[in-house]
């Protein structure tokens, strides 16, 4: 059912504050949603990352409010040279995220308000940011709701592999308009998803760094062991639909694969039917944003032991089937 | 004294970008400007699923006497943003404090904004491999049935489409009485569209003193580019257009 606004909710709506904020790109624009005084305090301060603040339908204007009333704090803010902030705007490189903004974002949530630990959540582009805060926020935060991001460098791949026959075919096959249509088949994906950790896995290193050794792109590979530094929990949520999803196996097939099972039990991985990213349609929002205030919800200290997300984490359970 | 009233849904979104730069050109031009978001939009309170016509003209008003208060202005010149325009149309209707109005690409009737979303739902589909399952009278039936229909996300509701069946810019912009419009035509044709220049001289025969201008780009009204859309040309276009009308 989509949002009505409740008598809590209007209250949490008026009890919001807006925070300008400098930062090296510009004065950068915010709204501080602080937890409802009446609820029992979670302590954590949520960073939703979104273009803009609102996001699509103003699903994460209803997140801030409905996670207040549980006793969360939120922030919402604008890039430079997006929504109402300053800074020139640019196209949204996912591999080159604002960890800046973030970055500048947290502490400045911190500075004005006092809040001392973050959740800190995003999709696509937002995604990634959200995961580079943890090189310098790292024991700051607590938690990371990855949502449907590319993690794969596809110009790296071109440069790198342009002499091996299997990425040149792959590349090729993945440029043709025709494939994509073919790949709304959830077979096909399987099929492209296989041929593309089989091609990863003979590959070498796409850069001059040696502590990359996967086709991933470095950005992502570093802000992922920062992840893997911290003590921070995480979800990656994707749609099998996703193209965003492609890359991500690769992923799943290198990095995670390489964690201890400590590491490994940090992290969940959730695979939906359908198209995540972008939430494009009412169903796959609710979903979304559902899933979102329930393993949220689960930081709280008074949260209950089971049937949360912390208790999926702490057994690193993998869904790939969808819930 | 400036008050931009924003666009419907997405179209809020994607025009979001170059509102804020337009209001800061007005600023540094030295135009005091009010931006806000109406209820159940983006960051204000209330949900999407209340909105009426009838509630985003009562929320320009509003805006209108917030902006005055807080700049001490007595004039009102009304930005309309597409379905916006129709907003501020109406909502100057029965004061004496319009100075003009300025309107990007702006919504001749409010079936129209509507019916243009569903037909690009449609388009979308067809152009994602699919056959789409209704025509755009079949949607509305089913909006009437059900109470709505999803579009890219948003819903399109019953609530909305009753509330303004009949609203149209031209008869709401007459009843606000004689008030200067300036029409700023976003559109990849470098002629004005048959709609806006009907519009102008309806006005024009009316003594209204008009203006217009194209703007020879397209954001795309209902889909979020990377980065979002901006347009040196229409700033500058609509900085003219203030001019004109102080």
């Amino acid at each position: 059912m989509p949002w009505r606004e409740s008598a809590a909710d209007l209250a949490r709506a008026r009890a919001e504050q807006p925070l300008v904020f400098d930062t090296a790109e510009g004065r950068l624009t915010g709204i501080y949603c602080p937890a409802d005084p009446a609820a029992a305090a979670a302590g954590r301060c949520i960073l939703m990352l979104t273009r803009p603040r609102s996001h699509r339908n103003r699903m994460w204007v209803e997140c801030a409010r409905r996670m207040s009333a549980l006793g969360f704090s939120s922030f919402r803010f604008d890039y430079h040279g997006d929504g109402d902030s300053e800074g020139e705007s640019g196209f949204h490189n996912p591999n080159t995220p604002y960890r800046e903004d973030a970055v500048a974002a947290l502490r400045a949530v911190r500075a004005q308000f006092g809040d001392a630990r973050f959740l800190v959540l995003g999709a696509c582009f937002d995604a990634r940011t959200a995961l580079s805060t943890f090189m310098d926020e790292g024991e700051h935060i607590d938690g990371l709701l990855f949502y449907a991001a590319p993690v794969m460098e596809l110009d790296t791949l071109v440069k790198a592999h342009a002499d091996k026959k299997d990425w040149k075919h792959l590349l090729r096959a993945l440029g043709n308009r025709d494939n994509w249509q073919v790949l709304a088949d959830p077979e096909r994906w399987k099929y492209m998803a296989t041929v593309v950790g089989r091609v990863a896995r003979r590959s070498v290193p796409t850069s001059g760094e040696a502590s990359n050794d996967t086709p991933l792109a470095d950005s992502f590979v570093h802000h992922f062991r920062a992840l893997v530094r911290s003590q921070a929990r995480a979800l990656f949520i994707y749609g099998d639909a996703d193209v965003e999803y492609l890359s991500f196996q690769v992923a799943l097939d290198t990095v995670f694969a390489r964690l201890s099972p400590k590491e490994r039990a940090r992290f969940e991985v959730e695979l939906w039917p359908g198209d995540v990213h972008g939430f494009l349609n009412i169903p796959m929002q609710r979903r979304s944003l559902e899933r979102a205030i329930e393993w949220l919800s689960a930081f709280h200290p008074a949260a209950a032991p089971s049937g949360n997300g912390l208790t999926n984490a702490q057994h690193g359970e993998e869904n790939r089937s969808g819930s | 004294m400036i008050v931009h009233v924003h666009g419907l849904g997405v179209e809020q979104i994607t025009l979001y970008r170059l509102e804020t730069l337009a209001a800061r050109a007005a600023a540094a031009a030295g135009y005091p400007v009010l931006r806000y978001h109406a209820r159940g939009c983006g960051d204000s309170a209330g949900d999407s699923a209340s909105i009426t016509l009838g509630t985003l003209v009562e929320d320009a008003r509003a805006a209108a006497e917030e902006a005055k208060r807080r700049s001490g202005a007595t004039r009102v010149i009304w930005l309309g943003v597409r379905f916006g325009a129709i907003v501020a149309a109406q909502a100057a209707v029965g004061r004496d404090d319009t100075a003009g109005f300025v309107l990007w690409e702006p919504i001749a009737k409010s079936m129209d904004q509507f019916r243009g979303q569903l037909r690009g739902m449609l388009f979308s589909s067809v152009a994602g491999g699919k056959k789409p399952d209704s025509t755009v009278e079949q949607l509305f039936e089913r909006i009437a049935r059900d109470g709505g229909v999803d579009v890219h996300g948003y819903i399109l509701y019953r609530e909305l489409i009753e509330s303004c069946r009949d609203a149209d810019l031209a008869a709401a912009l007459a009843a606000a009485g004689e008030h200067p419009v300036q029409v700023l035509q976003v559109q990849q044709r470098g002629r004005l569209a048959p709609a806006h220049a009907q519009l102008l001289e309806a006005l024009s025969a009316r003594g209204v003193r008009t203006g217009s201008a194209c703007i020879a780009e397209e954001p795309g009204y209902q889909l979020m580019s990377n980065p979002a859309w901006q347009s040196d040309a229409l700033t500058r276009a609509t900085l003219e257009a203030f001019r004109a009308l102080a």
